[in-house]
C-alpha cells in the first residue's frame, strides 16, 4: 500500500511536467495547425540550456525563467524560418508532420554533436525532503509541481478570460472566420508559438530536474508520454490535455512502483489505445472538428 | 426600385472584371457587380456556378488572378480578411459562419475584436436587443445552437463593427421556410434599409430577388444577366430555369446579352 501512495506522488511529479509539456504541444498543434513532433527535441534543447546555466552559476529557478525565454523564441524561430515557408509552398498537414520529424532528428542530433552521448545532471539543490503520508517530495518538486498548477492556471486564464486568448481560440477554430472578424492572425499564430515554446522550454528544465541525468535523446522519448496526453484529451484541447497528463502520469508511476519501472511507456500505450477505443475524440473533446492547415 | 443602373445609388462595392479560382483553372471568369449604400444586390445561379467562389475572392478567401475589388473607390483587390474587415466590410459564410468551439458571447466578442474595449460589452447588447432568442443562451457553445440560432448568431456576430458592406452567403440554406423568410426579409432587407449595402447570394432564388434591389444571374463563373431585380423575377426564362416556374419556352438565356 505504501509502496502504491509513493509512486503515487512519483505520479503527480511526472503529471505535473507532462501537463506543462501537453497542453503545450496540444496548444501549438490547436493555434497553429502543425503537429510539431520535434517538440521533444526543443524540450531537450531546453534542458542543455538549463545545464549551461546552472554550471555557470544560475540559479535554478533562473534558469527555469531562462528556458522558457529560449523555448518561447527557439519556437518561433523554427516557425518563422523553417516551417512557415514548407506551409507557404502549399504543404499540407501530414507533409509538415514529416517535415516536424526531420527537424526533430536534426535538433537531437545537432545537440549529439555538440554534447556527445554521455549523460549530463543539472547543477542544483534539490532541497530537503518532506514526507506527506509515505509520499515524499523535495522541495523543487514541490517547485515543479507549483510551476505545473500556476502554468495551468496562467493558460486557463489566457484562454478564457483575455481578448489574446479569445482570439487564440477563434483562429485554431477557424482562421479564415477570425480574420474576416479583423484579427490579425498570423500575429495571433505568433504568440501561440511563443506561449507554446515557453511551456516547452520549462517542461524541458523540469524534467531534467526530475531525473538523475539526461541525454541527447530524454525529450525524443519524453514525446512518447506527451502525444499520448494530448491524444487522451482530444489534440488541441488544452484542459483535456491537463486530464490526459493526470491521467497518464499516476497510472505509469503506479505501474512503475507497483508493477516495474519497465512498464512506465507501456502503461501509457495501453491507456492511449483503450482510450481511442472507447472515445476516438479523447476523453474531454465533445466533437471532433475537421480541421484545415492555416496557411 | 432602381429601374436601369443610372438610378442605382453611389456603388460602395465595386467588382470588376474578376477572375479568381483556387490556384488551378479559374472557377470565375471576369464578372462585374457591384451595390450601393441602401440595396440589396441578389445573385443567383446553379450549383457550382461560382458564386461562393466570387464571394471568397471578395472577401479574401480564395486567390484572385485578374480584376478589381474597390471598397469605398480604394482598390483592395487580394487584401486579406483582416483588412478588409478594418475597412468596412462584413462576410456571413454560406457554412463555418460562426466559431463553434465559443460561446454566444465570445462569439460576439470577436465579431467586436477591432473595437476598443470598453465599447465590447455595450455593443454586444445593443446587438443583442435585434435576436431576443440569443439573449438567453450567451453562455452556450455556439456548436449547440440549432441552424436558425446559429445563422442569427452569424448576422449578430458580422453587425459587431457596423461594416458598410455586408455579404451573405446562402444564409437560409439548412433553415425551414419560415424560418428563412424571416431572415431574408427581417434581417437582410432590413439592413440595407438602415443604410448598409448588401451582397446576397441565394438558391432561393426568388424570395431574394423580391427583396433584392438588383440582380445578377451568373452561370458557369460569368454574369449571364444582370438588372432590376423585378424584371429577373417576371422574366420567364429565369422564372423558368431558376425559379421553379413553368412557363412557355423562350428565349434561351445566350441569346440575352448581359
Ligand atoms: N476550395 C476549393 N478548391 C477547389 N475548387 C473549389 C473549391 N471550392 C469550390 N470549388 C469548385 O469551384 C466551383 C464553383 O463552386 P462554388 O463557388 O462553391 O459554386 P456555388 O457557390 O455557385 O455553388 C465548383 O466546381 C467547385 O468544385
Ligand atoms: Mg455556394
Amino acid at each position: 500500500m505504501s509502496l502504491f501512495v509513493a509512486s503515487l506522488g512519483f505520479g503527480l511529479v511526472t503529471a505535473s511536467i507532462l501537463a506543462i509539456a501537453a497542453v503545450g504541444f496540444t496548444l501549438q498543434f490547436g493555434v497553429t495547425n502543425i503537429l510539431n513532433l520535434a517538440f521533444g527535441d526543443v524540450m531537450t534543447a531546453s534542458s542543455f540550456i538549463g545545464y549551461i546555466a546552472t554550471t555557470n552559476g544560475v540559479g535554478i529557478w533562473g534558469a527555469v525563467a531562462l528556458c522558457a525565454l529560449f523555448g518561447a523564441v527557439f519556437s518561433t524561430l523554427l516557425n518563422r524560418l523553417l516551417y512557415t515557408p514548407f506551409v507557404r509552398h502549399g504543404t499540407k498537414l501530414f507533409g509538415m508532420i514529416v517535415v516536424t520529424i526531420a527537424t526533430s532528428l536534426i535538433i537531437q542530433n545537432t545537440i549529439q554533436a555538440i554534447w556527445g552521448p554521455s549523460f549530463f545532471s543539472l547543477k542544483f539543490s534539490p532541497g530537503g525532503s518532506y514526507h506527506i503520508g509515505s509520499m515524499v517530495f523535495t522541495s523543487s518538486q514541490f517547485g515543479i509541481m507549483a510551476i505545473a498548477v500556476a502554468s495551468m492556471l496562467g493558460v486557463y486564464t489566457l484562454l478564457r478570460y483575455t481578448k489574446l486568448g479569445k482570439a487564440m481560440r477563434a483562429t485554431a477554430c477557424d482562421p479564415a472566420l477570425a480574420r474576416s472578424c479583423g484579427i490579425a492572425t498570423d500575429r495571433v499564430v505568433d504568440v501561440g508559438w511563443l506561449v507554446s515554446g515557453a511551456l516547452c522550454g520549462i517542461a524541458g528544465i523540469a524534467l531534467a530536474m526530475n531525473v538523475t541525468s539526461f541525454t541527447s535523446t530524454t525529450g525524443g522519448t519524453f514525446l512518447i508520454a506527451i502525444v499520448a496526453a494530448a491524444v487522451l484529451g482530444g489534440v488541441g484541447q488544452a484542459y483535456g490535455a491537463m486530464l490526459g497528463a493526470l491521467t497518464i502520469g499516476l497510472s505509469s508511476e503506479v505501474a512503475a512502483g507497483v508493477i516495474a519501472p519497465s512498464y512506465k511507456q507501456v502503461v501509457a500505450f495501453v491507456v492511449l489505445v483503450v482510450v481511442l477505443l472507447i472515445r476516438p475524440q479523447g476523453i474531454l473533446s465533445e466533437v471532433a472538428e475537421a480541421k484545415e492547415v492555416a496557411a | 426600385m432602381p429601374t436601369s443602373s443610372a438610378e442605382r445609388p453611389p456603388q460602395v462595392l465595386e467588382v470588376e472584371q474578376l477572375v479568381a479560382g483556387y490556384g488551378g483553372a479559374p472557377i470565375v471568369h471576369g464578372v462585374d457587380v457591384s451595390v450601393g449604400a441602401g440595396e440589396v444586390a441578389t445573385i443567383i445561379g446553379p450549383n457550382g456556378a461560382g458564386k461562393s467562389t466570387l464571394l471568397k475572392a471578395i472577401t479574401g478567401r480564395a486567390e484572385v488572378l485578374e480584376g478589381s475589388v474597390r471598397l469605398d473607390g480604394k482598390d483592395v483587390t487580394g487584401r486579406r480578411g483582416d483588412q478588409l474587415a478594418r475597412a468596412g466590410l462584413g462576410f456571413v459564410p454560406q457554412v463555418n459562419d460562426v466559431f463553434g468551439t465559443l460561446t454566444v458571447l465570445e462569439n460576439l466578442e470577436m465579431g467586436g475584436y477591432l473595437l476598443a474595449r470598453k465599447d465590447v460589452a455595450p455593443r454586444v447588447e445593443e446587438v443583442l436587443t435585434a435576436f431576443p432568442a440569443l439573449c438567453d443562451m450567451r453562455t452556450r457553445r455556439a456548436s449547440k445552437l440549432s441552424g436558425g440560432e446559429r445563422k442569427m448568431l452569424a448576422i449578430a456576430r458580422v453587425l459587431m463593427l457596423r461594416p458598410n458592406v455586408i455579404i451573405f452567403d446562402e444564409p437560409t440554406s439548412n433553415l425551414a421556410p419560415v424560418v428563412a423568410r424571416s431572415v431574408l426579409e427581417d434581417q437582410v432587407r432590413v439592413l440595407a434599409n438602415s443604410g448598409s449595402a448588401v451582397v446576397l447570394v441565394e438558391q432561393r432564388a426568388s424570395e431574394a430577388l423580391t427583396i433584392g434591389d438588383w440582380g445578377y444571374l451568373l452561370v458557369a463563373g460569368r454574369v449571364s444577366v444582370s438588372g432590376p431585380a423585378a424584371e429577373l423575377l417576371g422574366r420567364d426564362d429565369i422564372g423558368e430555369l431558376f425559379l421553379g416556374r413553368e412557363t412557355k419556352p423562350s428565349p434561351a438565356l445566350n441569346e440575352i446579352s448581359p
